[in-house]
């Protein structure tokens, strides 16, 4: 008896053994170095690594660089994750509906999540560029003025985010629509037979159970504006006068551009744990008005 | 005046006729069940009651009122749904409350129509409680409940206890009936358990196909069943339904010698349900017993007669080996005729002893017959 549950546990330990090697040496123990790291000064040829404990981070807090990138991401952040959280579920109730040719609209929806980031970032340097682009094309068939769009400081940032929106508002819809189809027909019949209008039915019923994916998808949305930065590189890099640089794209400018690897570290380990506390203040916050069945 | 007058509805999916010109009505504070198998178009005829579904023709008047097209919140329903339909993120006082909150009742109104619903249906402990943290028996109470507090005259079941198990059935099916008598609800029901229609309903809508088989009180439905159909889907063991045959002097059962019928069989079927036959010593017709199905009050017996099979009720404990011989036994007014070809009921049993005393004799003709 003792013998087989001790040979259960090899077994589990065995089937755990692929998986947790896998993390262990391209998640957690890189996460530990890069914390290790941020403690180091960069070393080069003639001063080598040296431990310098919180000076990364009085460097970084006085980086106006890395303040813009912050102020950026989260200026990012608040456009891009409420806009196409809104725009998923607006999606995915409209092509939940009956109306002809459902399954094209809802593949056309999708169509953006499967196109790789670098595909989409061409595709939208096409209607941005200036005199040529689609944008300006149609504003100067309107006789409205053109505009340098990813070259404004002011407005390259906005660009940005309605990439990131149209990017992202389809794959967030997927998710939706299956909790909108897993939501038995009769809860919304018996609200129909008690008077409840639509918008009432969706109020009070629909969004309510709609929440634990609305938690999920926030999660992700909130994540993604901090890890979505490859369009950067094919459209802005990062310009001008760092106008439109994530966080995420700086740190990569500073470890591989600037190669300071310990600043680099630095800065990762601000962002995983600014994105560890926001995703435990959303569970921790959302999981109590949250319905699961 | 009748609450609800179904006039002659017709329901298309596709090439299908889920209900096929079906027409019924029923009286104010009755309970009216739609009875037949799975797919007869009941549920439809339900929902179509509902406003769920629109008929593809006829008419349906509630109150007197042609509802056909009419919006279900405007036909002043209330329904219960098979799966209860209760919403699941909110609590049991947030479900019952849940349609006069859409009507904006005003707080007090509520809350006593609450405490008195709660109180009608044994709630009033659990009103704090989400779905999922009830028994089934206490979820169906919440969905009554919601039907119930809207105070609707009129109430549609689609199936509502076909989830609980067997003895909470039975009980629900008292406490239900028990209840629409004293709210004095027109309750319209919709099952496929014969049993549940029998002892609930004041009139039973047998369905078959779309279409209307028969339409009585259980009493009829159980007493003069107008086809085959009827005659076998009524009654636990079905009725046995007996091929005829022209023997030497009458119809005999298939098979078999003694004459049960005065005169030719003319492709009728013979019905007698088993707990109308009787096992004797002497006379009857004799058969060959199969196996016997004790069940604590009565026993069923399988048995033969020439080539047809039959069941036979009794009271009590039944011992005897299969392959015995025993003698089977009715009387005249237990007996049941249908036409083998359009499968309807040719005569009745009072009409037959009034008009044939033969049946009569059958016990005598047979054990005179016995010798030959």
């Amino acid at each position: 008896m003792r013998a087989s549950r001790r040979l259960n546990q090899v077994y589990g330990w065995l089937l755990l053994t692929p998986a947790a090697i896998l993390l262990l040496s391209f998640t957690h123990y890189p996460t530990v170095a890069t914390l290790w790291q941020s403690f180091f000064s960069t070393g080069t040829a003639l001063r080598p690594s040296r431990f310098v404990g919180l000076d990364n981070y009085r460097f970084m807090l006085e980086d106006e660089i890395f303040w813009k990138v912050v102020g950026n991401n989260l200026l990012f952040a608040a456009g891009t994750i409420p806009v196409s959280i809104a725009l998923a579920l607006l999606m995915a109730v409209w092509v939940n509906g009956r109306l002809p040719g459902r399954a094209l609209v809802r593949m056309a929806y999708f169509t953006p999540t499967i196109l790789p980031m670098i595909a989409v970032a061409n595709i939208w340097l096409f209607f941005y560029t200036p005199e040529i682009g689609l944008l300006d094309q149609i504003l100067r068939s309107f006789d409205l003025p053109t505009r340098n769009w990813l070259g404004d400081p002011d407005i390259v940032l906005w660009c940005i985010i309605v990439l990131a929106v149209w990017k992202e508002a389809g794959f967030f819809m997927i998710f939706y629509l299956a909790a909108l189809q897993a939501l038995p027909p009769e809860l919304e019949e018996a609200a129909r037979l008690e008077g409840a209008s639509r918008a009432y039915y969706f109020r009070r019923v629909v969004f309510p159970l709609l929440m634990p994916t609305t938690l999920f998808v926030l999660v992700n949305a909130v994540i993604n504006s901090f890890k979505l930065v490859d369009q950067l590189f094919i459209l802005t890099k990062g310009g001008p006068d760092n106008a439109s640089a994530l966080l995420l794209y700086y740190i990569y400018e500073v470890a591989f551009s600037f190669f300071d690897d310990s600043y680099a570290a630095t800065l990762t380990v601000v962002l995983l744990a600014a994105l560890a506390l926001i995703s435990l203040g959303q569970f921790l916050f959302l999981d109590r008005r949250i319905h699961y069945r | 005046m009748a609450a609800i007058q179904v006039e002659e509805i017709t329901k298309l999916w596709g090439a299908t006729r889920a209900v096929d010109g079906v027409s019924f009505a029923v009286p104010e504070g009755r309970f009216v069940v739609l009875l037949g198998p799975s797919g007869c178009g009941k549920s439809t005829t339900l929902r179509i009651l509902a406003g769920l579904e629109e008929p593809s023709s006829g008419r349906v008047l509630i109150d007197g009122r042609d509802m056909t097209r009419a919006a279900p919140a405007q036909r002043r329903i209330s329904m219960v749904f098979q799966s209860y339909a209760l919403f699941p993120h909110l609590d049991v006082r947030e479900n019952i409350l849940f349609g006069l909150k859409v009507r904006r009742v005003a707080r007090e109104e509520r809350e006593r129509r609450l405490a008195r619903v709660a109180e009608l249906v044994g709630l009033a402990d659990l009103l704090d409680r989400k779905p999922a943290q009830l028994s089934g028996g206490q979820r169906q109470r919440v969905a009554l409940a919601r039907a119930i507090v809207s105070e609707h005259p009129i109430c549609l079941m689609d199936e509502p206890l076909s989830n609980l198990d067997a003895k909470l059935r039975q009980e629900m099916r008292l406490e239900l009936r028990a209840l629409q008598r004293r709210l004095g609800m027109t309750v319209v029901y919709v099952t496929h358990d014969q049993a549940e229609a029998m002892s609930m309903a004041d009139r039973i809508i047998l369905m078959r196909a779309g279409r209307i088989e028969q339409e009585g009180d259980p009493d009829a439905l159980y007493g003069r069943p107008a086809t085959l159909f009827a005659a076998s889907f009524i009654g636990t063991p079905p009725m046995n339904l007996l091929t005829l045959e022209d023997g030497p002097e009458g119809a005999v059962i298939a098979g078999s010698e003694v004459k049960v019928l005065d005169g030719p069989a003319e492709a009728r079927i013979l019905g007698l349900r088993p707990e109308h036959l009787r096992i004797t010593e002497t006379g009857g017709v004799p058969a060959e017993l199969l196996a016997t199905d004790y069940l604590g009050a009565d026993t069923v017996i399988s048995a033969r007669i020439g080539s047809q099979r039959l069941g036979i009720r009794v009271a009590g404990r039944y011992r005897a080996e299969p392959g015995a011989p025993i003698r089977v036994a009715w009387s005249p007014e237990h007996l049941h005729l249908f036409d083998a070809r359009s499968g309807r009921r040719t005569c009745d049993a009072s009409g037959l002893s009034g008009t044939d005393p033969a049946p009569v004799r059958i016990a005598a003709t047979a054990s005179k017959g016995g010798g030959s």
